[in-house]
């Protein structure tokens, strides 16, 4: 299954998903199709003035450029999304996830979705690491085998 | 532009640019200046500290790491000659952010700072007058700290309605010249003649001179000028010299013909403005055209205007089409000519805060100047509408030429 | 076709990035490899590199851990050199979870010998009656 993850440039949470048989919806893959696209400046830039235009899909012209930019790149995960991990308080989150707002925005859209999520607290010590590892370990097998590549 | 110069080295504290989509633009700006964009090195200790440091707390974690670069310059830990903080217009967390970070660098370090809010829309060319506007006060510190003119200097403004030039000596102003711009050599030409003739001087006895505005570049190469600036640092230094308030905060509001400027300034260097031009409801020829209208001559218009009363005419629009519309139906309607000047002047100052002062913290003292300071109903209706005292110096339409021809006498050289 | 870049960040006692990257060389696979300072970068065609990195990550499955990054190594504009100085801002979140990697292994390792860990209780609110009377003991002192 596609599963949505919040951060989502968490590399904990990426390495998890994959591990346990999923496929993690990251940041990185919208990044990375903006960088790899040849029609754009040398040397790449990810995100173009364009973005934010493409952001207006999810928020109107009155919510700041960085917003909407940010949601051109969640967007295309959060409507691809089977299933959801979030992490309620990561400690710190930054670049594509730097913004509170956009945050903010990305968190309910994925809830309004209706799908399979599961919600964490970041561990703080190694007793709630394991419990952390083993609720996203059972969440995910919970979910099936899904589309395991 | 500038290529010759020394490489400038600008620090770039932001969030959301490069989500934006602009960070190439402010590249490519930063290049044309010849500077370099730089972000400062910050240990992840510093991001978690920064919050109970600096005394705000702030939910982006980007706004935290600005912060964190900031304090980075401030300690030394990164040297860099310049600082450019920017971030999304219409957040409001950013814009606390922003402007607390441009006071902290101000008062920590004395490092210039030029703070910007941008949108998609932003482009090179948007951030360049900035760009410039920074690296100037970069490389040119001891010029700007200048608070007193001296010698025999010329200043010429080729602004996009009026050329204006002044001889000044010995800190005094002492000929003033003031055209319509029509073609720009020969509206400067005959601005600095008609100066040169009041202050009776020689143009060979003149040491040095200085130009700004948008026909800086081609009056200046003309007249082999010594100095060519962009208005923002000349008008800022000109209205804090002509209005005597070198030191501290201070708001200038520049509403000239076709363009208008508000700046934020720090002891007379600009840290935050915005330019204007968006809106013709917003700018002296709105005024010119209610003048036309009413059948009297623009000067006339400020003094008719102090005698009215503006709540007694209804405005449906502050364009500059259907504005007027609205005027001369009120003047059927039965409304006096003064009443009608009142509410033309409280239109203008009404448009000018809904486009120029968004991004600006509105500091006393206020320091109207340009040609429409004069129309003495502009700045009482800006005063009633900003709830502050709105200073307008003697010679306030000739801000930009007398910032020019104050900074340009530290360029005086002794000739043989 | 689909060309990605992954990211190995290595936390463990058993294996050196260097030697990730020996045994990525002796693969002979047709990917591009870049050892950097929190482990390894492999890019290069989508199944080849899945496939590569999850035989590589057997090395030490509680050591090596993998996410993929928008940007090629190197790229100019998130590479510190071309920066001048400060770090992409993903940087200092890789930084920041890199710190509990010891704890997700702990947290790997007792999935795989079978433990099932203690339900963290939730902290609830004091009740206000409690904390009236909390309060009127204190003025009685």
């Amino acid at each position: 299954m596609k599963v949505f993850i919040y951060p989502t440039n968490s590399l904990i949470l990426s390495d998890l998903v994959e591990r346990f048989g999923h496929e993690p919806l990251a940041v990185m893959q919208e990044i990375s199709k903006r960088v790899s696209n040849p029609g754009l400046d040398s040397p790449p830039m990810n995100i173009t003035p364009e973005d934010p235009k493409i952001g207006l899909k999810y928020a109107a012209v009155e919510v700041p450029s960085g917003v909407r930019g940010r949601m051109a790149l969640n967007g295309p995960l959060i409507s691809k999304a089977e299933a959801a991990i979030i992490v309620r308080d990561p400690v710190v989150s930054f670049g594509c996830m730097g913004c509170a707002r956009t945050n903010e925005l990305v968190n309910f859209l994925i809830r309004a979705k209706k799908i399979p999520i599961l919600d964490l607290d970041y561990p703080s010590s190694e007793e709630e690491a394991k419990e952390f590892v083993f609720k996203i370990s059972q969440f995910l097998k919970s979910l099936g085998q899904g589309e395991k590549k | 532009m500038n290529s010759s110069e020394n490489l400038v080295r600008i620090a770039q504290l932001s969030c959301g640019a490069e989500y934006s989509g602009i960070q190439a633009e402010i590249d490519s700006a930063a290049k044309q200046v010849n500077a370099v964009i730089v972000y400062p090195e910050i240990d992840i200790k510093d991001i978690e500290n920064i919050e109970e440091e600096f005394g705000l707390k702030v939910a982006s974690s980007d706004l935290k790491l600005l912060m964190a670069r900031a304090k980075s310059i401030v300690t030394g830990k990164v040297h860099v000659d310049a600082v450019f903080v920017a971030t999304c217009f219409r957040c409001a967390e950013a814009a606390i952010v922003r402007s607390e970070v441009r006071r902290y660098i101000h008062e920590k370090t004395g490092i210039p700072v030029i703070s910007y809010s941008f949108t998609e829309r932003t482009t090179a060319g948007t951030l360049l007058t900035r760009m410039e506007a920074l690296t100037t006060t970069a490389r040119r510190k001891s010029l700007l700290a200048r608070e007193k003119q001296s010698g025999l200097t010329a200043g010429i403004d080729s602004g996009s309605t009026t050329t204006k030039a002044v001889i000044m000596k010995d800190n005094k102003i002492i000929g003033k010249g003031w055209v319509p711009t029509i073609k720009v050599l020969e509206s400067a030409e005959e601005a600095y003649n008609a100066a040169l003739k009041e202050a009776g001087v020689k143009r060979e006895e003149i040491q040095a001179l200085g130009t700004t505005g948008y026909g800086r570049f081609l009056v200046g190469d003309h007249l082999k000028a010594d100095l060519i600036q962009e208005e923002i640092t000349v008008n800022s230094k000109g209205a804090v010299y002509l209005a005597d308030k070198q030191k501290g905060p201070a708001t200038v509001l520049d509403i000239g013909g076709m363009d208008n400027k508000a700046i934020s300034v720090m002891d007379g260097i600009p840290g935050m403005f915005t330019m204007g031009g968006i809106c013709a409801g917003a700018s002296g020829r709105f005024l010119e055209m209610t003048a036309k209208r009413l059948g009297v001559g623009i000067t006339e218009l400020g003094a008719l205007a102090m005698k009215g009363k503006q709540e007694d005419v209804k405005m449906n629009s502050y364009c500059i089409v259907f504005g007027i519309q609205s005027l001369v139906n009120s003047l059927a309607a039965g409304s006096t000519p003064e009443d009608v000047a009142a509410a033309a002047c409280h239109s203008v100052a009404e448009q000018l805060f809904e486009q120029q002062l968004q991004e600006i913290d509105v500091k006393e003292p206020v320091i109207m100047c340009g040609g429409t300071s004069l129309i003495e109903g502009l700045p009482k209706a800006v005063e009633e509408l900003l709830k502050v005292k709105v200073i307008v110096p003697d010679n306030a339409q000739y801000i930009g030429a007398v910032g020019a021809a104050l900074l340009v006498s530290g360029f005086i050289r002794p000739r043989i | 076709m689909d060309n990605i870049t992954k990211m190995m960040v290595i936390n463990s006692s058993k294996v050196l990035p260097s030697d990730v990257v020996i045994k990525l060389y002796e693969s002979n696979s047709d990917v591009m490899i870049k050892e950097t300072c929190f482990g390894v970068m492999v890019s290069g065609e989508r199944a080849v590199v899945d496939k590569l990195l999850s035989e590589t990550r057997k090395m030490d499955p509680y050591g090596i851990f993998i996410k993929e990054r928008g940007f090629a190594p190197g790229e100019p504009n998130r590479c510190r050199a071309t920066r001048r100085g400060g770090a992409r801002p993903g940087f200092h979140m890789l930084e920041t979870e890199e710190r509990i990697l010891p704890q997700i292994a702990e947290g790997l390792r007792a999935l795989d010998k079978g433990e099932i860990p203690r339900q963290k209780m939730k902290k609830k609110k004091l009740e206000l009656e409690k904390l009236k009377e909390i309060i009127e003991k204190a003025e009685v002192s």
